[in-house]
């Protein structure tokens, strides 16, 4: 009886591991670094997570678990709440949609795809932000920070990798 | 009991279905509500905002320190190399600063006497309070720090933020033991300031550039570059006369103004809980101020 209420906490704590574990990443993200202009142009962890899980695990990662990420990242952020909710929302569900193109594709074409979706995603918060502001902003800083997301994602891939292996892989078995 | 099992699950399955189709809209539709709420109530915004960052302030303060204790370690690494340098220089600023100390000695002496002519009252001093940055992310749109005092060190909302360099920017949202500074910097920053020798007043208006625009000059108004421009105290919301910044360019209209504070290696910051009422230039009487004591 105790054995089984407690393979039932197993089981449901690994199934929430990709929704906490980007709630964690998020919050590591937007800690101080000291290094100089880095807060301004900050790798967009909430993207690279609902990325991953998008393509690897939708299952464990349903679009509410994305809405919550957003609106968890607004506030630690500082950005006008739902900005990033409405994003990681799209995201998920654009990828979602393609799984099947997904499926048995090198790492190449997925990190091709993270770049698309990285910046289709610094596009609409771009627009949305000059909206809420009624003036233009320069888009140099989403821009940037696009392009260094990007660059950071096989780094974040490879540590999910290792994440999803060693806890959400034995679901499964 | 099994009847109602059924029954439930003849109600709950298709719910589901409809909530699984409808989900993304639902949220979508949620999302847009929820920007253009904060953009109507920002009050309630703000609470949510606070309430929230209240509970994870403790961990982002713990999580935060062993960063810090790394980049003061580098830091510290770097300087050693340039101690003989900087130690010629400090010598040279030292005897400068000696000769101003004699200056400003004399100053006071003669300030003192002239104050005793006028029957001077002495201004209350102002009180702070200290805070770690625990958070600066701030993103791609924000200029915005998180620090680990709020409501409970006696910081309101709108106080003043500086170190030891000056002006870093206001309190914009805050907790019980968290608060948002708004930077000089952010899109969303206007601060009253007056130029120290013209004194010639203007807005700063902060544009997410590291070096924020001055605005609303008065016509024909005579700024040159490396000009230092301090707080006016106008509207009594900040106190007269704190360091903000100097003019870095004045070019086709737009003029820029160089912050003294730098906003990427904020580690500790002082906020001005509460300030002499008598600032000169003060437009809100000190009875009509909103009461500041504790």
């Amino acid at each position: 009886m105790i054995t089984a209420a407690f393979q039932r906490l197993d089981r449901s704590a690994r199934q929430l591991a990709p929704f906490l574990s980007s709630i964690f990443l998020v919050m590591l993200s937007a800690l101080p670094v000291y290094i100089p202009g880095y807060g301004q142009v900050a790798v967009d962890v909430g993207l690279m997570t609902v990325f991953y899980w998008a393509i690897y695990r939708p299952d464990l990662f349903p679009v509410i678990a994305a809405f919550v990420l957003g609106l968890w990242q607004d506030i630690l952020v500082g950005s006008p709440i739902g900005l990033h909710a409405l994003i990681l929302l799209l995201a998920n569900w654009a990828i979602v949609s393609q799984r099947t193109f997904f499926q048995g594709k090198s790492f190449a074409v997925i990190w091709w795809c993270f770049s698309l979706v990285a910046l289709a995603a610094s596009i609409v918060a771009w627009v949305i932000v000059c909206a809420l502001n009624t003036t233009f902003v320069s888009p140099v800083a989403v821009l940037f920070q696009a392009a260094l997301t990007v660059g950071m994602f096989p780094f974040m891939a490879w540590f999910l990798a290792r994440a999803q292996h060693a806890i959400v892989r034995p679901l499964d078995e | 009991m099994k009847h109602r099992a059924e029954s439930f699950a003849k109600v709950a399955v298709p719910v589901r279905a409809l909530l699984n189709r409808f989900a993304l809209l639902f949220l979508i539709l949620a999302a847009f509500a929820i920007m253009l709420l904060g953009k109507a109530d920002t009050f309630m915004m703000e609470r949510a905002r606070s309430s929230v960052v209240d509970v994870v302030a403790p961990v982002m303060d713990a999580l935060s320190r062993p960063i810090a204790t790394v980049s003061e370690g580098v830091d510290r690494f770097n300087r050693f190399f340039s101690v003989y340098a900087e130690n010629t220089q400090l010598r040279e600023q030292n005897a400068r600063l000696l000769e101003w100390q004699s200056a400003a000695l004399a100053l006071a002496a003669e300030n003192s006497t002239f104050r005793k002519m006028l029957n001077f009252v002495p201004e209350r001093g102002a009180s702070f309070a200290a805070a770690r940055v625990i958070g600066d992310s701030g993103g791609v749109f924000v200029r915005s720090v998180l620090i680990n005092a709020g409501s409970a060190e006696g910081i309101e909302k709108g106080d003043a933020v500086v170190n030891g360099d000056g002006l870093i920017g206001r309190v914009a949202e805050v907790g019980g033991r968290a608060g948002r500074v708004l930077l000089v910097s952010d899109l969303n920053s206007r601060i009253p300031v007056v130029a120290e020798k013209s004194r010639v007043r203007a807005i700063l208006a902060g544009d997410n550039s590291p070096t924020p625009k001055l605005a609303f000059l008065p016509p024909n108004a005579r700024i040159e570059v490396g000009d230092r421009i301090v707080t006016s105290g106008h509207g009594g919301v900040f106190p007269a006369g704190l360091p903000v910044g100097q003019i870095s360019s004045v070019a086709d209209g737009v003029i820029r103004v160089q912050p003294f504070a730098d906003f990427y290696r904020l580690e500790y910051v002082r906020i001005i809980t509460e300030f002499p009422g008598e600032v000169a230039g003060q437009i809100v009487p000190s009875s009509a101020r909103p009461s500041r004591q504790r």
